[in-house]
């Protein structure tokens, strides 16, 4: 990548001095797809599967229209590829649930432990870390890709509860990381440093003035010490000046009164989380995000659509319901929209110092633990890609072929495409075919 | 030269001029006042008595000319250099000292920020006694165990919470809202789990501990209730590493309790260490990192604070008068993180000053905290006009607990109850039951006996097998059992004399006790009329020697520097010790003689290798020894005090009676206890402050607890600067 870099340099004539404004001018010719674009991935995830019949498209090929689930994407059909007959083959120790979540990110077992699920044996964590933490790890590395929080994890609605069914994301094997669905406090990890710099910096004035009163009443064999002291804290409040130049980002404004775990707000909730995931990625803080709306068996109850009923006990109904078939449309329909709004958001936003706008450089992926949630299936899981980030051909639906491949082709496909070019992930024995082949 | 000293001589009547020969002879690389040139920069200082060092100057002075002056002459010379500038009381004379301003060291530190916000919680109450103990390791095969845990030492804690593969458990420590370990999800085969949390000594940190049997559906047993059988493995085990390079163990039930405590708040942030020149910790500098050190403090400070503002200010997000128990609430804050009542300058910058910078009166508290913590009137002690008795209530509570004064301390300053000494000793004497008081003095202790920073004690496995790890380990908790035992009941002559040592069946099977092999830690008398006091406890000996032998040396430089409190000079270069092999039919004692009888090292080593050789009946991991390299060991040694008073013993029976009943050594554990709890010099605070201390000591027939006290409450008044000259 380097080599292209000067390679490109040298044809243009300019000399190394040039170099750090140029890293600030994406767009100067370089193609999509090459390393210095910025990039950008987000995992959205929503529970119990869906509605195939009206969710997946008739035919393959270019994507004309959408089944009515997916209907909220309609102003972004030309930027969706969805992907039809991607399973999770992993086996091993854990319900369906429970490997649906576990294994849809990382792509490993879980190890056997004493989480009893409603069927199968029980089990633990998953063995190995999740997609997004291999590509932050990867981006971190490079000062080009490195961001403030390398990645950020979104949630909404996850119950203050740690088991197999809650957690997505993994550090590493048995590492499950907890995602933050208090939107409040998400804002204090983006946000809460500059609001400290800021009150600090003014505390430091108070301080300085106090410490010269103070100056004045100790024996002049002291005043060294103190006025040693004054000149760090001088030295502070400079720092602090070009700090919060810095910082000058969109901050959001989170409305007040949303509670964490709060049912009815889940709406709420989501939009905040959305808003700040935007904004986070406007500010460059993190190129990696993922979203968890509930959980694996999720129980949200709709009521702002007129449900009234859990989710996950819906999801159980058989097709000829059709009262719970229509339920299972709108809540999906509704997921949709989260998904949708995100892809607004970013579309509506110019790129920071590029070209297009922020989903030309973003890649939501929007999934599910299951396939369809009345047979509990871990094949044909709906895997939704919007937005030109990891530079997909896009407009389109891809039906794989019977039995389906594995969704360790597409993890695969999604680090390729960041340039972590790996031989495998997860459990290698589904690698062997390589990564989807999607642009 | 010598028509030189003649005419001097002559000059002087029969007496020879002590300041003229100097002149002449001396001061060319010592300086005209001793003070040290370019030739030999360091200042003559030292406490050989007259004698002795008039003997040295004669062997060995001038350096180029050791000849040039007679015996008379020399005795001439050493009784000026010892009046006017080597001795210790002309040094004092010379030096004036005063008290530096200081900001907070950083155990006072941790220890100001826990004390300021846990004062908002109550006043905690310790139950925690070491008699108490058990010998027998608590198995929490019980429901749960719900109580509190000691902390012996400040510092970062290991824990391990080892769980049978069909047991699930969650342990939370200090703060409940988020466990430390949680091994509810059991996943794969580990079973044990570890963790890692920072805790200030001397308190005691609330413990939750559930441990729960599951079937093999995943389902938790109901009948899992109750102590399991005796002989029944234990379903769930915490052990600790207690800082300080401590091993893996149970967590002894000593350090238990049922008793409810609060929560301590804990400083997340470490700050660059203290100054320990002086041998004791100093906040006698600033730097950048410790300024941003205080900052990301502040900061943290301010988040547990602003995350627990309703349980800290007794007041809820709806409430009516919440503006105003908030506003008063920092009022108090202010006032206690000052260690005084609030003027109405500080009141407007420390407490209006947020409420009006903020419309969130929840916010304004967060910038009161930031605004309280930064301030020098918290970081520093005593900046600003004197508040007399508030000040006294601030050094008397970072002299006995380096805390912030707890309530009835404060209480006694507001009603003006802290003016006299008397009033001062009885607040000191409440203070002394805390066990954070008792820790200090074991801190003490640890210097005193030059303990505090011993690192991996090794030993040649060739030489000592045997002597492993765990043995070390084994020798580190006797010694911590010893110490805990001495600050606990004050009895420094029972330390000096006792003839008890703690061992476990391992200890005792190495030293030659006779004990089971499994046998837990129990009082033995090892050695009777050999092994006196903690200064032949085994693991001091064996810091003080080789890694293959004993060190006479280091026995020796640790009881004349350490023990007596004498100045010793480091060699004028730096030396390894003679081979044993190269001198194969010497003992250790012949070795040492043989390499320090130039004149050269006898100024010194006159002083430490009579000290040292009457340890040389344990070896190098202190066990007991008749022979050194197949020769009768030998223990006969000397001591001469400052005065010149000399004495011979043998063996350390005669040492440690020496030691318990030297005024030298009360003096020096008078000085070391001062300054190990006021942290400033003695002399500061009064030329006879010393002296009168040393004698308070012997008043209270050496009880250490009583020492401290004393050093405590004539620290807390005001420190007197002492005119120079």
């Amino acid at each position: 990548m380097a080599a292209s870099r000067r390679e490109f340099l040298r044809h243009t004539g300019l000399s190394a001095a040039a170099l750090p404004f140029l890293a600030g001018l994406p767009g100067l010719g370089f193609a999509n797809g090459t390393p210095h674009r910025k990039q950008r991935l987000v995992i959205v995830f929503s529970p119990n599967g869906i509605v195939p019949k009206h969710f997946w498209p008739d035919a393959d090929g270019e994507l004309t229209a959408f089944k009515e689930i997916c209907t909220p994407l309609e102003p972004f059909r030309d930027q969706t590829l969805m992907l039809n007959n991607i399973c999770d083959k992993v086996e091993g120790d854990g319900d369906n649930h429970m490997r649906g979540i576990g294994c849809l990110l990382t792509g490993t077992e879980l190890f056997p432990g004493n989480i009893q699920g409603g069927s199968h044996t029980p089990a633990g964590w998953a063995k190995g870390n999740s997609i997004d933490q291999e590509l932050k790890t990867f981006l971190q590395k490079s000062p080009a890709t490195r961001t403030r929080f390398g990645s950020l994890e979104f949630g909404a609605l996850v119950p203050d509860r740690a088991d197999t069914w809650t957690r997505m994301v993994y550090a590493g094997g048995n590492q499950p990381i907890a995602p933050i669905d208090d939107p409040y406090q998400m804002f204090k990890k983006l946000y809460g440093g500059a609001k400290d710099r800021e009150v600090i910096g003014s505390v430091l004035d108070d301080v300085a003035d106090d410490l010269k009163t103070l100056s004045g009443q100790i024996a002049a064999e002291d005043r060294k010490l103190l006025e040693q002291h004054t000149t760090f804290v001088r030295e502070m409040e400079q720092e602090l000046k070009e700090a919060r130049k810095a910082d000058g980002h969109v901050v959001p404004k989170l409305e007040d009164g949303l509670r964490e775990g709060e049912n009815d707000h889940l709406p709420r909730i989501c939009k905040a989380q959305l808003d700040l995931m935007t904004a986070a990625f406007q500010a460059d803080f993190t190129r990696v995000a993922t979203f968890q709306i509930t959980t694996s068996v999720g129980q949200a109850r709709m009521r702002w659509l007129g449900i009234t009923d859990d989710h996950h006990n819906i999801s159980h109904e058989p097709d000829t319901n059709k009262e719970a078939v229509e339920k299972l449309i709108k809540i999906n329909r509704w997921y949709c929209e989260q998904v949708a709004y995100l892809a607004k958001r970013l579309s509506d936003t110019p790129e920071p110092g590029g070209e297009g706008s922020m989903l030309d450089h973003t890649t939501i992926v929007w999934t599910n633990e299951l396939g369809q949630g009345n047979s509990h299936t871990l094949n044909n899981i709906p895997f939704v890609l919007v937005g030109g980030g990891l530079g997909f051909r896009m407009g389109r639906s891809h039906k794989y072929a019977k039995p389906g491949v594995p969704h360790h082709r597409l993890l695969l496909a999604m680090a390729h495409a960041f340039g972590h070019r790996l031989p495998a992930f997860g459990s290698s024995n589904f690698c062997g075919d390589g990564p989807l082949s999607l642009s | 030269m010598l028509i030189a000293a003649l005419t001097l001589m002559l000059a002087a009547g029969d007496k020879p001029d002590g300041p003229a020969l100097y002149k002449q002879h001396c001061a060319r690389c010592h300086g005209a006042e001793g003070q040290g040139a370019k030739k030999y920069a360091k200042p003559l200082a030292g406490d050989l008595a007259v004698p002795q060092l008039a003997e040295y100057l004669d062997k060995t002075m001038p350096e180029d000319d050791p000849d040039a002056l007679d015996a008379d002459q020399s005795r001439a010379v050493a009784e000026y250099i010892f009046g006017t500038f080597y001795g210790k009381t002309a040094r004092d004379r010379r030096t004036p000292v005063r008290a530096d301003l200081s900001r907070l060291t950083v155990r006072q530190y941790d220890a100001a920020v826990a004390d300021l916000v846990g004062s908002f919680r109550g006043e905690a109450t310790y139950d925690f006694r070491p008699e108490g103990a058990r010998a027998e390791p608590v198995r929490y095969a019980r429901k749960d165990f719900v109580g509190s845990v000691f902390a012996p030492a400040t510092g970062e804690y290991e824990f391990a919470f080892t769980l049978p593969a069909d047991v699930r458990g969650r342990v939370w420590l200090n703060d409940f809202n988020k466990p430390l370990v949680d091994a509810w999800v059991r996943s794969g085969p580990e079973t044990e789990f570890r963790a890692r949390a920072k805790l200030l000594g001397g308190r005691g940190y609330r413990l939750k501990i559930e441990a729960v049997k599951i079937d093999k559906a995943g389902k938790n047993k109901k009948d899992f209730v109750g102590p399991p059988a005796p002989e029944s493995p234990p379903a769930a085990v915490l052990r600790w590493a207690v800082p300080g390079g401590r091993p893996l163990e149970l967590v002894p039930d000593r350090f238990l309790s049922e008793a409810k405590v609060s929560e301590v708040y804990v400083s997340p942030v470490s700050f660059p260490p203290d100054d320990r020149s002086l041998g004791w910790e100093r906040g006698n500098f600033v730097s950048k990192a410790w300024d941003q050190a205080t900052t990301d403090a502040a900061v943290a400070a301010a988040d547990h604070v602003t995350a627990r503002l309703d349980e800290l200010t007794g007041t809820k997000p709806d409430a009516k008068d919440r503006g105003d128990k908030l506003k008063a609430f920092v009022t108090t804050f202010v006032g206690r993180a000052f260690r005084r009542p609030l003027d109405d300058k500080q009141k407007s910058l420390y407490v209006e000053g947020p409420f009006k910078r903020e419309a969130d009166p929840a916010q304004a508290v967060r910038r009161a905290v930031l605004l309280a913590l930064k301030s020098p009137r918290f970081l520093y002690r005593e900046v600003g006009e004197p508040t007399p008795q508030h000040d006294t209530a601030a050094r008397l509570a970072f002299a006995l607990w380096d805390g912030l004064p707890d309530k009835q301390l404060r209480e006694a300053a507001d009603k003006g109850k802290l003016g006299t000494p008397e009033q001062i000793r009885k607040q000191a004497e409440r203070m002394r039951a805390d066990p954070r008081f008792a820790l200090k003095l074991e801190g003490f202790l640890r210097h005193w006996l030059q303990v505090d920073h011993v690192g991996e004690l090794a030993k040649d496995p060739k030489k000592f097998p045997g002597f492993d790890a765990a043995t070390a380990a084994d020798l580190r908790a006797s010694l911590d059992r010893t110490l805990a035992d001495a600050a606990t009941s004050g009895d420094f002559r029972k330390l000096v004399l006792g003839d008890e040592l703690y061992l476990n069946g391992r200890l005792a099977k190495l030293y030659g006790a006779d004990l089971p092999a499994d046998a837990a830690w129990q009082r033995v008398k090892l050695d009777p009329g050999q092994r006196v006091g903690v200064l032949t406890h085994p693991f001091v000996l064996a810091t003080f020697a080789y890694p293959g032998a004993s060190s006479p040396i280091h026995r020796g430089v640790f009881l004349a520097r350490g023990v007596m409190g004498r100045v010793l000079m480091p060699p004028q270069e730096a030396f390894s010790p003679l081979a044993e092999d190269l001198h194969p039919t010497l003992s250790t004692r012949e070795r040492v003689t043989l390499q320090t009888r130039g004149a050269n090292c006898q100024g010194c080593h006159t002083v430490i290798n009579p000290l040292g050789f009457t340890l040389e009946g344990f070896d190098g991991i202190g066990k007991l020894r008749e022979l050194d390299r197949g020769k009768p060991v030998e223990i006969t040694g000397a001591y001469t005090d400052r005065a010149g008073a000399g004495r011979t013993f043998t063996g350390p029976a005669e040492l440690a009676a020496f030691v318990a009943d030297s005024p030298e050594v009360h003096g020096a554990v008078a000085e070391g206890v001062f300054h190990h709890f006021v942290g400033q010099p003695v002399r500061a605070f009064g030329a006879d402050a010393a002296d009168k201390l040393r004698e308070s000591f012997a008043a209270a027939k050496y009880d250490l607890r009583v020492l401290a006290v004393e050093a405590a409450v004539l620290g807390a008044m005001p420190p007197v600067a002492v005119a120079a000259r």
